[in-house]
Formats: C-alpha cells, structure tokens, sequence
C-alpha cells in the first residue's frame, strides 16, 4: 500500500499526535488530523493535540475530507512525509482521537498491545 | 452447579453485580486457569496482541497472557487482497502490527458475492473470526469481514480492547449505580414479583427481558443452588402467584431457553439459568 514498508523493519505504523513525534523520527506513524492549509505539495493539519505539523504531500493520494489520517514517515518533529492518506470524514471527535492515542502510549499498554 | 458457589452467592450481599458471569471475569485469581467456556467468547484485541499469541501445541487453545482465547475481532486496514479459487487473503494492518484473514470460499451460496465483494484494499474493515497456524503463518480464519463506516469505530475498537484487557487482569470495576439502577426497575416492571425478588438484584445481562421472563430468572436465582435445577412447577408456582397463566409461563420459559439464558437439567421439567 504505501511503497517503502518494506525497509521498516516492522510493520509498525503507530498513532500519534503532535507532541509524540518527537520519539518516532524516521519511523512510520499514523497521525489523526483536521487539515487546515492546502500549499502545494504541503498541507498544514492540525493534530489531535492541537499542534500543528506540515505534511509533504504524496502525489495522487486523495484528500478530499476535514479529518484525515495520514500514514507517513517522520522528518522532523514538526515534518511528516505522506506515504498514504485516509480520508476520515468531516466529523471526527479529536479528544476522543487524543485520548486513546495518550492510551496507546501509556506504559501498561504499549509494549503488550501497540508494538 | 458448582458455578453458583463461587460467583454469584459468592460475590456477597449487596449490589447487583455479578462476579464471574462473563467468561473473562475472574472470580478467582486471574490467568494461569484454564478458562473453557473462553472458546466460545469473542474478544476484540490489536494484531500486535494477536501476534504475541501462543499455542503450546498446533491443537491446543491460543493463550495470550496466559489466558485462553475463542474468537477475535480486530478493526484494522485492508493492505492487500488475494482472490483463490477456494479461499480469499486479506492483509489487515492496524497500526500496531499486520495479519493474514482467510476467507474459505462457499461457491454454493450466492449471497457471498454481495457480502464479501464491497471490501476493497486501503478501506478500513472489522475482522472477526478464529485464530488458526498454517505452517509457520498465523491468520484469522474469517467469519465475517465488513466496512467500517465511521472512522469513530477504529478509536472505539483501541479502548474496548484496552478495557477488556484490563478486566482480565483485574476483574470488573464494582459499578455502585447499577445496584440502584436494577432495584429501580424491579419497582417499576417486577412490582408484582418482588416478594420472590433477590435482594442482589439481578445481573445486568437480564435488564432488557420482559417481566416475566425476568421474574423466572430471577426466581431460579434466588433458590438455593442445586445441582438438579429448579423444577418448572416451583416455578409456575411462585410466577403465577401473581397472576400469570400457565400458558405465558410455558411460552416465556421457552423462549429463555431459545435464548440460551435458561437451559434443562436432568429432565426436561428441570431448570437453571445460564449465567
């Protein structure tokens, strides 16, 4: 689905949020997010958390709602590269998004359930 | 019924809360028991719980955390479909790991063209099924695969799968409103029952029956356990004391036992309920 899978080591692509990116540099990550400001080949979104973080856009991929999912590798804690795009409608309950995304990183369920 | 002595009397006095009613909630220590009624429960987990899984042999029972697994559901992403002559490969990813779900083509029933046929690559879907080993390979052999409509469900399936998890390690959280909650209903629905009304109140998992199938179960539960069940004249006594044929009687006992919450013991004339 998204071309470099293969050299990740592990299928990992975990949830995330603005603040949480900072841990998962090179690594894939699934970021819930209100798109805010389309500019080319970026977009500004705002995350879960209220941070907001520039996505370098994948040709072809659509993005066509408010709430997107975007799949991507993380450049820097403020940069992610788009490896796919989930269209997540134009209502989407973000406290609810950032809730469960601080459970799956909490310790008594990350390392049993998340990775 | 060895299970009445060690969860619903046992869970002592007040509340309406039912210790060990679910396969998943211990009444004694929990994990490390064989838990065999587990085999026939659904549980939601992540791929990467799935993944962690483990057989001590390629027939024994799925064990994570040391505690038995029947049926999964997990909502994850459809990465890729292969179509076979007899069966059909979905690679499912949720984020936290990926695995294989086979579905087994039945080319004699024509409704699997419109059931199956609507799941694409990249949609997100709900898996449910068994686990199974092929080889080295672990899948899900599918039951039933749909869409998920609202993304909500993806965030919803994380937390159900947190909370059942976290059930397992600790037994239920104690719920103080659902005591008043039950006692509430028994006074508006079970007014003319409540001379036979346990003090505990009934477990939840009764709450949506009618009255008088619910003055039955709470009937049977309210006897002193035995291991023969209650016989359906005791029942139709106590129940039709307040006014119920012998006919509705009949009926609602029926229609329990189609539901699975009564079953008949050593005759057909003797009953206990299914907790």
């Amino acid at each position: 689905m998204y071309s470099d899978a293969a050299d990740n080591k592990s299928d990992l692509s975990t949830r995330v949020n603005s603040a949480r990116l900072v841990d998962y540099v090179g690594k894939h990550v699934r970021l819930a997010c209100k798109a805010l400001q389309v500019d080319g080949d970026r977009i500004t979104v705002e995350a879960s958390d209220g941070g907001q973080v520039t996505v370098l856009v994948l040709k072809n991929e659509p993005i066509e709602s408010t709430f997107l999912e975007i799949i991507g590798r993380v450049i820097d804690p403020t940069t992610v590269q788009m490896l796919a795009c989930m269209n997540m409608g134009s209502d989407l309950d973000m406290k609810l998004v950032n809730d469960t995304i601080e459970l799956i990183h909490d310790p008594r369920f990350y390392t049993t359930m998340f990775c | 019924m060895s299970q009445y002595d060690n969860n619903y009397y046992g869970s002592g006095g007040g509340g309406g809360y039912l210790q060990g009613g679910s396969p998943f909630s211990a009444s004694g220590s929990p994990g490390g028991m064989r838990r065999s009624e587990a085999s026939n429960s659904l549980r939601p987990f992540t791929i990467s719980q799935l993944n962690k899984a483990s057989q001590a042999h390629t027939d024994a029972e799925w064990r994570i955390e040391d505690v038995e697994i029947g049926q999964v559901t997990v909502v994850g992403q459809v990465v890729s479909i292969q179509k076979q002559a007899t069966n059909c490969v979905y690679l499912v990813d949720d984020g936290t790991g990926r695995i294989e779900a086979r579905h087994w083509v039945d080319s004699t029933n024509d409704d699997e063209g419109s059931k199956w046929g609507g799941i694409e690559e990249r949609r997100y879907v709900r898996v449910t099924g068994g686990l199974k080993n092929f080889g080295k390979k672990r899948y899900i052999n599918a039951t039933h695969i749909r869409d998920v409509k609202d993304p909500h469900e993806t965030y919803f399936h994380i937390l159900e799968a947190i909370a059942v998890t976290l059930m397992i390690d600790r037994g239920h959280p104690a719920n103080p409103s659902l005591a008043s909650q039950s006692k509430a209903g028994q006074n508006t629905n079970l007014s003319a029952y409540s001379a036979q009304s346990n003090s505990t109140g009934l477990p939840d998992q009764f709450g949506h029956l009618p009255p008088i199938q619910r003055a039955i179960i709470n009937f049977i539960i309210s006897q002193p356990p035995q291991e023969e069940g209650i016989h359906v004249s005791a029942i139709a006594k106590a129940i039709g004391a307040s006014g119920e044929g012998a006919h509705e009687i009949s009926d609602a006992l029926d229609k329990l036992m189609d539901d699975g919450h009564v079953f008949t013991t050593i005759d057909d004339s003797h009953f206990s309920v299914s907790l």
